[in-house]
């Protein structure tokens, strides 16, 4: 006679909780998902106490990274295309339907206008991998950034815009660009921050 | 993995029936635990969490075309003047000019952050309670920022919260230098070849 023993369960938990909370987080931040774009610069910005939010549409942003390079883009694909259109409208360059695809696809770029088109004809792969020279903004010499400011506000008048400069830029660039808006009557600028905890006791009026 | 356990019945009476053996509901969860975890993780990466805040800055017109405004100028008792030097160092003028004989003496160093909150909140005390107020109703203090070529964009930025901070109403962004005051800074705001 054998000992009795008793039968053997493999150890089992209940894991339905576990799924329950896995998913609920899971279907959290797949709502508040926004995706990074596809940017021509990494830029760390600077912070502030400021608690406006930047508008998520109808807006442009002018980002100036370390080495003072500028570049622009416009959130809307079709903007972007019109934009583009406007451009080539006033400089005298046409653009192909595989051109303007190419073009929209980029959230932001920094090129002068005589390199954008054989940046175009390069593959994705490529023009990811190209480094940027910026868009020229220089106050006394070449400009155009102004330029391409008139032609995306042309394609979207409700267009906002915001400045993203990296907090290492040297402030002669940043100057350079308030000239070229400027020059375009415009005075109202939004600069992009960080947050930043304002110090203790510090209310709003 | 997705084991099925015996429940163990059927073994009856010896009545000679036999009974369908009960099969047990449960279902191993473990790979959909896995799977959820993943995407989750998948998904904070690839979430931009903070949201980004923007500071307004208003700047005035250029004015080419219209007449220019009149104004009376600012007398320099009543204006604290910061310039942004290079390596995140300040240099102010609180309340003298800088063609002021003793400029040289009275241009003193600070940092950004609370070196400068407590110059601004110091100077901003002792000149509103040394003049009156405008016509307008406004306090007398002025500040006056001066980024030079060798301060970096975020200097810039810093100062205009500084000014939100403690709650200066009446500043101005001046990029360029006068005569004397370049005189005053010398090599402190000139670019050096790097």
């Amino acid at each position: 006679m054998g000992k009795v023993r008793p039968k053997k369960h493999p150890p089992t938990t209940d894991m339905t909780a576990m799924t329950d909370v896995a998913f609920l987080l899971l279907t959290f931040f797949i709502m508040t998902a926004t995706f990074k774009s596809n940017e021509a610069a990494e830029i760390t910005t600077p912070t502030s106490i400021s608690g406006i939010k930047v508008p998520d549409e109808n807006i442009m942003i002018i980002s100036i990274d370390n080495s003072g390079k500028v570049f622009f883009g416009v959130d809307a694909q079709a903007t972007r295309v019109g934009m583009l259109e406007n451009i080539g409208q006033t400089k005298g360059i046409s653009f192909s339907d595989t051109e303007k695809a190419k073009f929209a696809q980029n959230a932001s770029f920094g090129f002068p206008l005589n390199q954008l088109k054989p940046w175009l004809a390069l593959s994705n792969e490529q023009m990811s991998a190209v480094k940027q020279p910026g868009i020229p903004v220089d106050s006394t010499g070449v400009s155009e950034l102004a330029d391409w400011v008139y032609a995306a506000r042309k394609a979207n008048p409700q267009l906002r815009l915001a400045l993203k400069g990296d907090q290492m830029a040297k402030f002669p660039v940043f100057k350079d660009v308030l000239t070229n808006l400027q020059s375009q009557n415009i005075n109202k600028f939004n600069l992009i921050t960080g947050t930043e905890q304002p110090p203790s006791g510090w209310t709003v009026d | 993995m997705a084991e099925i356990v015996d429940a163990g019945g059927g073994h009856g009476k010896g009545d000679g029936k036999v009974r369908a053996k009960k099969m047990s509901t449960r279902v191993d969860m473990t790979p959909m635990v896995d799977l959820g975890f993943l995407l989750i993780t998948f998904f904070m990466l690839a979430t931009t969490m903070s949201k980004p805040t923007s500071m307004t800055l208003n700047v005035p017109d250029k004015q080419e075309d219209k007449k220019e405004q009149q104004t009376e100028p600012l007398k320099a008792s009543k204006v604290l003047t910061i310039f942004m030097g290079r390596n995140n160092d300040i240099w102010y003028l609180d309340g003298v000019a800088a063609d002021d004989d003793n400029a040289e003496a009275a241009l003193k160093k600070t940092t950004y952050g609370t070196g400068i909150r407590d110059v601004v909140f110091q100077s901003k005390t002792r000149i509103n309670s040394q003049n009156p107020k405008d016509e307008a109703g406004n306090d007398p203090f002025v500040v006056v920022l001066k980024p030079t070529p060798v301060s970096t964009y975020r200097n810039m930025v810093d100062i205009l919260d500084e000014m939100a901070i403690t709650k200066s109403k009446r500043y101005a962004l001046v990029d360029e230098l006068t005569e004397s005051e370049k005189k005053l800074l010398g090599d402190r705001v000139v670019p050096q070849p790097e």
